[in-house]
């Protein structure tokens, strides 16, 4: 047993989660993050910044990240070492670099490379300098694991330093994994309501850091509402669905019904928003969306906010464009058909603390989220020092419109407070170097975003299926107790994948897709 | 000016009213104009808002009258002559509900004459029978107020308007807005006695000053300024708010004076009322809250006294004193329970006041010759006139030789003198009692052993809070009333909190179980621990020369001889033997009753019962014949006693002494394996549908319920067998049943089988699909898969064992985190409801208005700490001591703390969770 955690350990550092994630941060996602960004007044494709002046735009090009150096008073650089920078109180960063192709007319021109800021490093990930593979670069030298070792004291580093953490202004900072509930998966449970209870299904649907939370209640009359965010309240199913596409009886009954007991519920709220609501078909849904929406304004008006919802607000996850909303009532198909098995009794509520329906945000994500935020800022500031060039007539250079500080400030602020986007403070903690172990247990450290003040007495109890991934008696006396936790020794964090990816690889593979209508034709999956 | 002590005062009556402009004028420092601070010097400005006479902050002195900065300057108030005059927020409830019950034209109330006389004439009788007012006024109100327009009015016929308002500050009459001034004029047509009927007193509340003309300015004091590390100066959230008040103020002025359109002038005006508002209350709902550079929103005066750090409860329910001290307590058995041991370096901190008098002049010149290092010494000398001089080494002996009467020094923390001591969380009054002070070397706090359990302290690094009582007064009071002594009985149950714990306990049966000898010159060894004076009794028996004793003769020599009991201790689980004759060798085999005849010991084991803190039948029974003092003596003696024939023979224990034979482990594994045979066919009649419903639950209910108790059965029986095999000579065996530490559970556990985990009273349930762990098969409800630990500890748990093992733990841990936050929540509501309430002379329970709350004290006049674990007399004592022949006590209930503790919290949990019940201090702001 012992060598193969040993034989384990050989390969991977205790931080290894943090480093995989910073480094698929750094080398692939970062770019996507540039390539998926749009500003601009209204509708503005992706990967572009519209500009008010006329016929200017800017396209993004390719990303890089460079490997941390340091600048003395007399000008001359150098690289730094991790140790460099607790000891000066510096910050481990590394410049970035974008290609900026300005676009005037419709023509490109020549790509600019601008240096755009300085993104934080993480000590031991691949943008590191006293990462094995980069230091054997720098000396063009090749080391074997002892000589490495030598090589990292003679640098004055600790050989057996875990790694993980990032450093700014000398101090080291550790972004400790969160762990949450999976986005994009359909869960099922009751809503306690002083009384009764009611069966509801939620997702968490995520698409490029925006998250919305959509459910579908079945209310004690046996309505079916929709709850969207943004929209105050709650909407009948059956004319969302028809909003979205599916209009006849049939198409509705056929993608949400498997099992004839749930005819009377389904017939009933058919029947409901045909006289009630007085919803026929998707016209009618979609004038009824408009006036529970912005009721009062133009129709023009309505009808924009309604398709607005549908596109950018409803399960974005599927999609913001109108010709994905179809899949999007199917899907809300069956999500009614979830609440409906959970109401008879034909399946029983989502066990939110099985590890299964738990994803962990490593260092990675958490940046890539950061990024994605300050990138969009300095992209706005970047547009409105174009326009203000233009209206001074200067030249239009994107080199001088870009100000290397704001992106660079607000990353290190987010880093040196713990005050991360989405308002969750704590996220970046100061490195516990108390002992060796103080240390490596803290950049394993998993944590909990549900309130210490609750007793939430189901997540803070240990789950079997933390078995050989949490450690089950690591977990701190008092509030806290249960909701942080720690990896087990051999614990590795599996990535996700892009939807996307899969779907090709299983098209190649030879799964032919169907159509849309098929689906809702003919049997569940 | 400090510690001049004044003599006591009561206070007499507490008017409130409100600030009219003519007293904020008069009590004004300074007007306020500019809205500059300091100027390019760093100097404050004249008029500004900070120190033109205002108050002082730096120790740079001068103030209007006071020099100095120390607290003695407490800051003036200034004023700021308003533009045009505003609402206060605060009064918006009052101010609606006079515009809504007065006319509009006449200011009157719109009620008739004959209604408002009976009114007053209510208000007179509540006065004198001394009925909450308020409740009048509430009431008067709501008749009065009226919702809708068209009402004429009873004395001027003026047809009334519907009064609305916008939070926070606007009013509207029927859609016209209603201006400050129009309100304030409205408020000065009011009159006095009807201002009294709808809550205002008119001698100090007048109506119209609840809208504002002109605004005082809080001193400097009260929002200083802070220097940055980085040198410059950052101001408080209050002047922030106060310049915002004063440029708009400005501005309105200037531009109405200049004639500046209406439209400008009005939203100058809002903007005016909304900077007032917001530097008074910034949580006003309705307006968005005035925030600070950084986006955090101010902390303005509505804010500073809310809440659990608002001035309330953070500053005045509660203080920082000085006199205090914290540290690391360690146990001492050597002192006695009313000391407490303090360190030398604390002494030398903590100083009592000495008034020096004629006929202690001597002495307190010792006190200061000796110096501020030299303990005891001193280590200020105050003179008469005020001045404090510090004593140091080079002037000790002279300022020794100046000592007159009427001086005072402050001398250095002394044996004897009296101090409270305390341990956090402070849950009832014998968390701070008081203690004699022992000063001795070393850095802790020391404290004998059996006082532990009323501060719930023990000594794995908890720290405990000392202050020193400074006056004489204050001296006596915690002297007769506050020492450990006095609480030696508790009031929650009526009998002694206050005794052996642990070592003691375990020392108490060593010493007094069966046949125990000891050498004459042993037997003076352990008593010599006792302090004990006299002379021994007859020896048990003579062998070769040497006097032998017995443990109970030793034990009896501390006891008085007026003592008689007759009791089954914990030792012996038999309802019914005899007493164990020491000739015979008859009766309980444990040596378990006990008998006290006249003063000796005659047979039974001292145990958790005899002497321990919860039961104590010694301690009880001597504390109500002789007296706090006695027993304290009684308690310090024979905990010493006890430790000492503990410590005379040694006591210690290892893993083998849960040793058991192979046979016993055999058999114990036979019963095992027979218990899982029964679960497996219980299982297999469940889902062959043969298994038999219990009424009232399902079937699966069912099949749950039987095999827990087949499996604690034999988990049970395991610990029978395996107990059969642990004898008295096992120290933790001996532990166990004397009740000093553990027990025969702990013991089963370790030897013979670990059980059924569980979580919230069931099997372990939650888990993968259909199955608790991916190495069971689905469907599994066997004993393994559920939870069932069949190895000891000894045996050590297999992982799976293990892992539930930890599942059983996490909840117990849980469960303790969040019931102390509960409780503690409960707890203040309760003394927060319970704390004015007192019993008066009468018997009656009454609180500060005078209200019955009771009619007699709990219902039946005992005060539970005299009673007899709740029972009002002992009859059977009372009989015994009258006829003379000692009775058995009846065996009394005793509380199972940890049953309740478990159903309790189980029931506690789901009520509150029902009912949604949590603490508001918990909600930080939105994460």
């Amino acid at each position: 047993m012992r060598e193969l955690v040993n034989a384990f350990f050989d390969e991977r550092s205790a931080a290894q989660h943090h480093i995989s994630s910073y480094n698929d941060f750094v080398d692939n996602w970062i770019q996507s993050v540039v390539d998926n960004i749009s500003v601009g007044d209204d509708e503005v494709p992706d990967g572009i910044i519209q500009t008010d002046v006329e016929g200017y735009k800017i396209k993004m090009g390719s990303i890089r990240v460079g490997r941390p150096q340091r600048k003395e008073a007399d000008g001359s650089t150098d690289y730094l070492t991790p140790m460099e920078a607790r000891l000066r109180d510096m910050t481990y960063d590394a410049p970035i670099f974008m290609e900026f192709i300005p676009v005037l007319e419709g023509i490109e021109h020549e790509p600019e490379e601008v240096n755009i800021g300085n993104l934080p490093i993480m000590v031991g990930s691949s943008r590191c300098n006293i990462e094995k593979d980069n230091l054997e670069e720098l000396q063009n030298a090749s080391y074997t694991h002892e000589e490495y070792y030598q090589e990292l004291q003679r640098l004055q580093e600790d050989p057996l330093d875990p790694g993980g953490y990032f450093i700014a202004n000398g101090s080291e900072r550790v972004l400790v994994s969160l762990e949450d509930l999976a986005p994009n998966k359909v869960m099922v449970e009751f809503k306690k309501r002083y009384g009764r209870q009611v069966e509801v299904a939620k997702v968490f649907s995520q698409r490029n850091g925006y998250r919305a939370l959509i459910s579908v209640e079945k209310k004690r009359d046996g309505s079916l509402m929709v709850d969207v965010p943004n929209a105050s309240n709650q909407i009948p199913l059956i004319v969302f669905m028809r909003a979205l596409g599916l209009q006849t009886d049939e198409e509705l009954v056929k993608a949400i019904v498997t099992h004839p007991d749930m005819m009377p519920t389904v017939l009933a709220n058919i029947e409901d928003a045909r006289e009630e609501h007085d919803v026929a078909d998707r016209d009618e849904a979609i004038e009824f969306l408009g006036r529970k929406l912005a009721g009062g304004q133009a129709r023009e008006y309505r009808r924009q906010r309604a398709e607005s919802l549908m596109d950018r607000t409803l399960l974005p996850h599927l999609g913001h464009d109108p010709a994905e909303r179809l899949k999007k009532a199917v899907y809300l198909g069956r999500m009614a058909r979830s609440v409906l098995e959970l109401a008879q009794g034909r399946n029983e509520e989502d066990d939110k603390d099985h590890y299964a329906n738990k994803r962990i945000k490593l260092a990675g994500n958490l940046m890539e989220d950061l990024f994605r935020v300050s990138f969009t800022q300095l992209a706005k500031d970047i547009k409105y020092q174009i326009e203000r060039a233009h209206s001074r007539n200067r030249e239009l250079k994107v080199s001088t419109a870009v100000r290397s500080d704001v992106l660079s400030q607000r990353l290190l602020h987010a880093l040196s407070t713990g005050n991360w986007v989405g308002g969750r403070s704590g996220v970046s903690q100061l490195l516990d170097r108390t002992a060796a172990l103080a240390a490596y247990s803290h950049v394993r450290r998993v944590v909990s975003p549900l309130a210490r003040s609750q007793p939430h007495f189901e997540a803070r109890d240990l789950h079997p299926t933390q078995w050989g991934r949490l450690c089950p008696n690591e977990t701190p006396e008092g509030p806290n107790c249960g909701l942080v936790k720690n990896m087990a020794l051999t614990t590795e964090v599996s990535e996700g994948a892009e939807g996307e990816d899969i779907r090709h690889s299983l098209y190649d593979l030879g799964v032919e897709p169907l159509e849309v209508s098929e689906v809702t034709g003919g049997d569940d999956e | 000016m400090r510690n001049v002590a004044s003599t006591p005062k009561k206070i007499g009556d507490i008017q409130f009213g409100l600030l009219g402009p003519q007293e904020i004028r008069s009590m004004s420092a300074t007007k306020i104009i500019t809205a500059d601070t300091y100027d390019d010097d760093g100097f404050p400005i004249e008029m500004g808002l900070m120190d033109p006479r205002l108050g002082v902050i730096e120790p740079g002195l001068r103030c209007k009258t006071c020099g100095n900065t120390v607290g003695d300057c407490p800051g003036h108030f200034g004023h700021i002559d308003l533009a045009m005059p505003v609402i206060h927020v605060g009064y918006n409830w009052m101010i609606r509900n006079i515009l809504r019950s007065t006319c509009r034209n006449c200011g009157r109330m719109l009620a008739t004459d004959s209604e408002i006389e009976d009114y007053h004439a209510t208000m007179e009788e509540w006065r004198t029978q001394n009925r909450d007012v308020w409740e009048l006024i509430k009431k008067t109100i709501k008749k009065e107020t009226r919702g809708k327009s068209g009402h004429e009015c009873v004395h001027c016929g003026e047809i009334q308007k519907k009064v609305e308002f916008d939070k926070p500050s606007t009013y509207r009459e029927e859609g016209h807005k209603l201006t400050p001034v129009d309100i304030r004029e409205w408020l000065e047509r009011v009159r006095p006695e009807e201002a009294e009927l709808l809550g205002l007193n008119p001698d100090v509340a007048k109506p119209e000053w609840m809208v504002l003309t002109v605004m005082p300015v809080p001193p400097v004091t009260m929002r200083p300024s802070i220097t940055l590390e980085s040198g410059e100066r950052s101001e408080d959230d209050l002047t922030h708010k106060l310049v915002d008040v004063l440029r708009i103020n400005q501005r309105l002025q200037e531009n109405r004076d200049a004639g500046a359109p209406q439209l400008i002038v009005e939203d100058l005006w809002e903007l005016l009322q909304y900077h007032i508002t917001t530097c008074i209350d910034n949580e006003s709902s309705g307006i968005p809250p005035a925030r600070h550079r950084s986006g955090r929103p101010l902390k303005t005066l509505s804010q500073r006294l809310k809440g659990k750090e608002g001035r309330f409860r953070q500053n005045l329910s509660g203080k920082r004193v000085n006199f205090s001290a914290r540290t690391v307590i360690s146990p001492d058995p050597n002192i006695s329970i009313n000391d407490v041991g303090v360190p030398e370096a604390s002494a030398l901190e903590l100083t009592v006041p000495l008034n020096v008098t004629p006929y202690n002049i001597d002495v307190a010149r010792e006190f200061v010759k000796n110096g501020p290092k030299e303990h005891p010494g001193a280590n200020y000398v105050v003179r008469p006139d005020g001045r404090r001089l510090k004593v140091t080494e080079l002037n000790a002996e002279n300022l020794a030789l100046r000592l007159e009467p009427g001086y005072t020094i402050e001398r250095h923390l002394v044996d004897g003198d009296i101090v409270l001591f305390n341990r956090q969380p402070s849950l009832h009054r014998m968390s701070i009692m008081a203690h004699e002070v022992r000063v001795m070397p070393a850095k802790t706090f020391r404290i004998n052993l059996s006082v532990c359990p009323p501060y719930n302290a023990d000594f794995d690094g908890d720290e405990m809070n000392l202050h020193v009582l400074q006056s004489e007064e204050a001296r006596a009071e915690a002297k007769i009333l506050m020492r450990v002594q006095e609480h030696i009985l508790s009031p929650r149950f009526g009998g002694p909190i206050v005794g052996g714990i642990h070592d003691e306990v375990s020392g108490g049966f060593v010493l007094t179980h069966k046949h125990k000898h000891y050498a004459k010159k042993e037997a003076l060894d352990i008593l010599s621990r006792a302090r004990f004076q006299s002379e021994l009794p007859e020896p048990d028996k003579v062998e070769d020369g040497t006097e032998y004793f017995t443990g109970k003769q030793i034990f009896s020599l501390l006891l008085p001889s007026d003592l008689n009991l007759k009791y089954r201790s914990e030792i012996c689980p038999h309802k019914d033997c005899d007493p164990w004759d020491p000739e015979t060798g008859e009766g309980c085999e444990f040596d378990g009753y006990v008998v006290v005849e006249d003063g000796e010991l005659v047979a039974g084991t001292i145990d958790e019962k005899s002497i321990g803190a919860f039961q104590g039948e010694f301690i009880n029974r001597i504390i109500r014949r002789h007296g706090a003092s006695f027993t304290r003596e009684f308690i310090d003696r024979m905990t010493r006693l006890v430790l000492g024939a503990i410590m005379h023979d040694g006591f210690s224990t290892a893993i083998d002494d849960e040793d058991i034979p192979a046979q016993a482990q055999q058999q114990i594994d036979d019963n095992v394996q027979e218990a899982r045979d029964n679960v497996e066919d219980l299982i297999r009649q469940f889902e062959e549908g043969e298994l038999e419903q219990m009424p009232g639950r399902g079937l699966e209910e069912t099949l749950e319920l039987k095999i827990m108790q087949e499996l604690g059965e034999a988990r049970d029986q395991a610990g029978k067998i395996a107990g059969e095999h642990l004898g008295m000579e096992n120290p933790s065996v001996i532990m166990a049943r004397s009740g000093a530490r553990g027990s025969m559970l702990n013991l089963s556990q370790m030897a013979g089988v670990v059980g059924q985990q569980a979580v919230r009273g069931e099997r372990i349930t939650r888990g993968y699909e259909d199955r608790t762990l991916s190495h069971f098969e689905r469907g599994d409800l066997g004993a393994d898969a559920k939870g069932f630990v069949e190895s000891s500890y000894k045996d050590g748990l297999s992982p799976t064992e293990f892992f539930f093992h930890s599942m059983g733990g996490r909840e117990g841990l849980v469960d303790t985190a969040v019931r102390t936050a509960r409780s503690g929540y409960m707890q203040r509501r309760l003394i927060n409801a319970l704390e004015d309430l007192r019993v008066e002379y009468d018997g009656t329970v009454r609180n500060t208005v005078g209200t019955v709350i009771q009619f007699m004290y709990g219902e039946d006049g005992i005060d539970p700490t005299k009673s007899h674990r709740g029972k009002p007399v002992n009859v059977t004592q009372i009989v015994s001591d009258v006829v003379g022949e000692t009775a058995e006590d009846e065996p009394v209930e005793q509380v199972d703390e940890d049953a309740y503790d478990s159903q309790d919290a189980e029931l506690m949990r789901s009520l509150q969770d029902e009912m949604d019940i949590q603490n508001p201090d918990d909600f930080e702001g939105a994460e």
